[in-house]
């Protein structure tokens, strides 16, 4: 926007101001007098009292659910429902939750005790029941997180404190799902509208919920591990960026997540707000069409590497949202293992090119869909120029989402820019699930990926898999199955009167944040 | 009258089943799945499957087609594929919402947009009747989502008067309704200048000054009711575009509606939302221009329905 444009529109501001306020007298003089003046929320709401709001809409609470892999409905069900294991992100440890220890007898054997004395909110006892009943519903639903479970043969339990899955194969990520996976009351979590009001009996019970709305939830007073540092914590549902920081300096929500990075950066001056930020789960990726021509040859896969410079644009477009990656998953996840960086080297990438047959560059497009992470379109932009200038004449194949997903999975494209979201936190969840012969996903096709994936889904070694992840990591780099160039960061922004939070990588927990106001 | 009233409402069915079709085939025609939107890009070939034959997809679209209207019938579309509750009930909860929202700023447009237009129209070329005439013209022109985020950045961000986002007291209902009836005031002040501009030259208007009645008088009794028809005609007119401002203003002032509603169904091929909230903004217009039509017959003498 030029200086002229700029100038325009604040006249214009001014004079709408202006009508505004006419309109507003005319028609509703006395009413505003009477209006609850909630613009100064921060000293309306109650001590103990967190409003949160997550950067997408909850638009379900069933864990299991058609949603269940969204991140908004991963955050409201840690806090609602319990799992049998929780991860450490910093460690990467499973820590006991609603297991106290688990053993494996045999590989295809898991065994859970059962913590004892813990009731749902409605004050029923939680049994070894529930849990099989809950695990069996996640397997059985065809769920967006179902293709987790396939390994497992069956479940039982033996006893009120003991749960018993076997496995069809050693299944290697156990914990890893077993963290995502939510314990549901057996008897009441088939009943009608149950997932309106759903009982579960984590930390927080849900006081009130409307779809695609507000979500009230009330600290659980007899939670078995420590209590909640609120007494009450609001999902407050705020869609458009601007309203959503603006509510944040006026002190109408405490804190949110996932903002822009121009966002971001005119919060840094305020004295009220603090900013909090850890490496994600969540990366950059662009992906090349193995199957059509020219990314058949891996020279131009390189070439198309080597033709970007990546710090740059991190430097003008990302700057202190995102980091270099280093390996085709987040540094972040169990399995990462740091690779040789592609230097930009433009000469190098025409030299791979020419070697490749296409000394006048070749045609291809590149799909991808608006809004699927920050700035994307400026670096769908800057992709595009860095590209032209070897001679890789990339077309905009932007789209609406639908759309571009339906071309995704039917691999209708040359090449693919998108993000994702490392859900599990483990490897296997991005390299087992995209990138085997079978997943056919962007058409790559390598024998020894495939069987070393294998292998590490079905050892129980979480060093032998770290090992088996990496060889993984550094064949997909090499073979520059894609460009991996950013991984994101998670940047949390609260008012400085939000105590204890911890930054987390994907899912953010409230549990232990208290409020001083 | 009566009379009238049932005929209109017969041929209202034959309105609601064309809405109905067209919005059967269209959320159809546009590329994208369901399924594959509810599984994301993670769903397997077999999920989708099973989850397209789930939710009836998978059935020949005219099977699917006469399954539709019978539900229809029965004001019965099926559960939301994606809120996990019964397609009426979504829409039926967001709709008083969308409902205060579009009637207050109905409200505030007439109230508003009336006397500015009579304003501009006393005195033809004064500096009050530019200063209208620009303010409504910008009032038309400024796209509301844009509009929107000024008045948070403005009232909520700077100045505190007023909460930035969602539904609550009085307070909360300002700003959006504010956003929304601009558009409006913009049309009626403009539409009421020039028709009462227009009146003035007519030989009764003359007859009533001739005969020694004030000004206000002559523009309240004479001028004005003869200008009302045409205005209310737009008034009803502009539902639709009250309604298509609503989808934007609940989205970025966080109004639980269901113009919101719609916008994320459509996004994420939630048929049966689609298909109901069509349905619901269809029975508006049949209902609000059976109001305008029965309105001409009070404020026009002449006008007889039979």
């Amino acid at each position: 926007m030029t200086d002229d444009t700029r100038a325009t529109r604040g006249r214009l501001t001014r004079r709408q101001v202006l009508g505004g306020a006419i309109a507003t007298a005319g028609a509703a003089a006395g009413g505003i007098l009477l209006g609850t003046p909630e613009a100064r929320g921060a000293a309306a709401a109650a001590a103990g009292d967190l409003r949160v709001a997550l950067p997408a809409e909850i638009v379900s609470l069933d864990p299991m659910g058609a949603s269940a892999a969204e991140e908004s409905v991963r955050v409201v069900a840690a806090h609602i429902f319990d799992s049998l294991v929780v991860r450490n992100t910093r460690t990467r440890e499973f820590l006991p939750a609603l297991a106290t220890k688990w053993t494996t007898p045999d590989p295809n054997t898991w065994e859970f005790t059962i913590r004892s004395g813990v009731k749902f909110h409605d004050g029923t006892p939680l049994t070894a029941r529930d849990v099989k009943v809950s695990l069996d519903r996640m397997i059985g639903q065809p769920g967006p997180l179902a293709p987790l479970w396939t390994a497992v043969a069956g479940t039982d339990a033996p006893s009120d404190t003991t749960v018993r899955v076997r496995t069809k194969t050693p299944l290697g990520t156990m914990l890893s799902n077993l963290s995502l996976t939510s314990i549901l009351p057996a008897d009441k979590m088939n009943a009608a509208g149950f997932f309106n009001q759903p009982i579960g009996s984590g930390p927080f019970r849900v006081s009130s919920y409307r779809p695609q709305g507000d979500l009230a939830l009330a600290a659980n007073t007899s939670y078995w591990g420590p209590a909640p540092g609120v007494k009450t914590l609001t999902f407050r549902d705020i869609p458009e960026v601007a309203s959503r920081v603006t509510a944040l300096i006026t002190g109408e929500i405490d804190l949110t997540y996932a903002l822009p990075p121009d966002q971001v950066a005119s919060l840094q001056s305020n004295n009220a707000i603090r900013i909090q930020s850890t490496p994600s789960y969540r990366y950059y990726f662009i992906w090349m069409n193995i199957k059509h021509e020219p990314f058949t040859d891996v020279r131009v896969r390189q070439a198309m590497t080597y033709a970007v410079d990546v710090p740059t644009i991190l430097n003008t477009l990302l700057k202190g949202s995102a980091q270099r990656m280093t390996a085709p998953i987040p540094s972040t996840v169990f399995g990462y293992a740091p690779q040789r960086l592609y230097t930009y080297d433009p000469g190098k990438a025409k030299q791979l090119l020419t070697e490749a047959g296409h000394p006048n560059g070749f045609d291809a497009t590149m799909i991808w869909n608006p809004d699927s992470g920050p700035q994307d379109r400026e670096i769908a932009q800057a992709l595009f120029s860095y590209w032209n200038a070897v001679g890789a004449r990339i077309k905009d194949g932007q789209a609406e989402r639908g759309q571009w997903l339906t071309k995704l999975l039917a691999l209708d494209w040359d090449m693919d820019f998108q993000t994702n979201i490392v859900t599990t936190g483990d490897a296997d969840f991005v390299l087992r699930r995209l990138y085997t012969t079978s997943a056919n996903r962007m058409g790559y096709s390598s024998p020894v990926v495939d069987h070393v994936l294998d292998l590490a889904a079905q050892s129980a070694n979480q060093e032998t898999r770290k090992v088996y992840y990496g060889q993984v990591c550094e064949i997909i780099w090499d073979d520059a199955v894609g460009l991996y160039p950013f991984e994101l960061t998670a940047t949390y922004v609260s008012r400085k009167a939000v105590q204890g939070f911890v930054p987390t990588p994907s899912s953010p927990v409230f549990t232990a944040v208290t409020v001083q106001r | 009258m009566a009379g009238h009233i049932a005929r209109r409402l017969l041929y209202s069915i034959f309105v609601l089943w064309g809405a109905l079709t067209i919005v059967f085939v269209a959320v159809r025609v546009i590329p994208g799945d369901p399924a594959q939107m509810m599984l994301g890009s993670s769903g397997t070939q077999a999920d989708v499957a099973a989850l397209r034959h789930r939710l009836g997809l998978d059935a020949p679209i005219g099977i699917q087609y006469v399954r539709y209207l019978a539900g229809a019938a029965r004001l019965d579309f099926g559960q939301s594929l994606r809120l996990e509750e019964p397609a009426v009930q979504a829409v039926n909860e967001r709709l008083p919402a969308t409902g205060l929202l579009a009637a207050s700023a109905m409200a505030l447009g007439v109230t508003v947009g009336l006397p500015l237009g009579v304003l501009a129209a006393l005195r033809p070329r004064s500096a009050a009747d530019y200063l209208v005439s620009v303010a409504s013209l910008a009032g038309q022109s400024v796209p509301n989502f844009w509009l929107g985020i000024m008045f948070i950045l403005i009232f909520a961000r700077e100045l505190r008067w007023l909460p930035s986002a969602g539904i609550g007291g009085l307070s909360h209902l300002v700003l959006p309704a504010v956003t929304l009836a601009l558009l409006l005031v913009g049309v009626l002040t403009r539409l009421v200048r020039s028709g009462l501009v227009e009146v003035a030259q007519e030989d009764y208007i003359r007859s009533a000054y001739a005969k020694g009645l004030a000004r206000v008088a002559v523009i309240r009794k004479h001028a004005l009711p003869n200008v009302l028809i045409p205005v209310i005609t737009v008034v009803g007119l502009q539902l639709g575009n009250l309604l298509a401002g609503a989808v934007i203003v609940e989205t970025v002032f966080a109004w639980p509606g269901a113009g919101r509603l719609l916008i994320e169904a459509i996004n994420n091929r939630d048929y049966p939302v689609v298909q109901v909230a069509v349905l619901f903004i269809t029975i508006s217009f049949i209902l609000v221009n059976l109001l305008v039509d029965m309105s001409y017959a009070y404020l026009d003498p002449r006008v007889r329905y039979q």
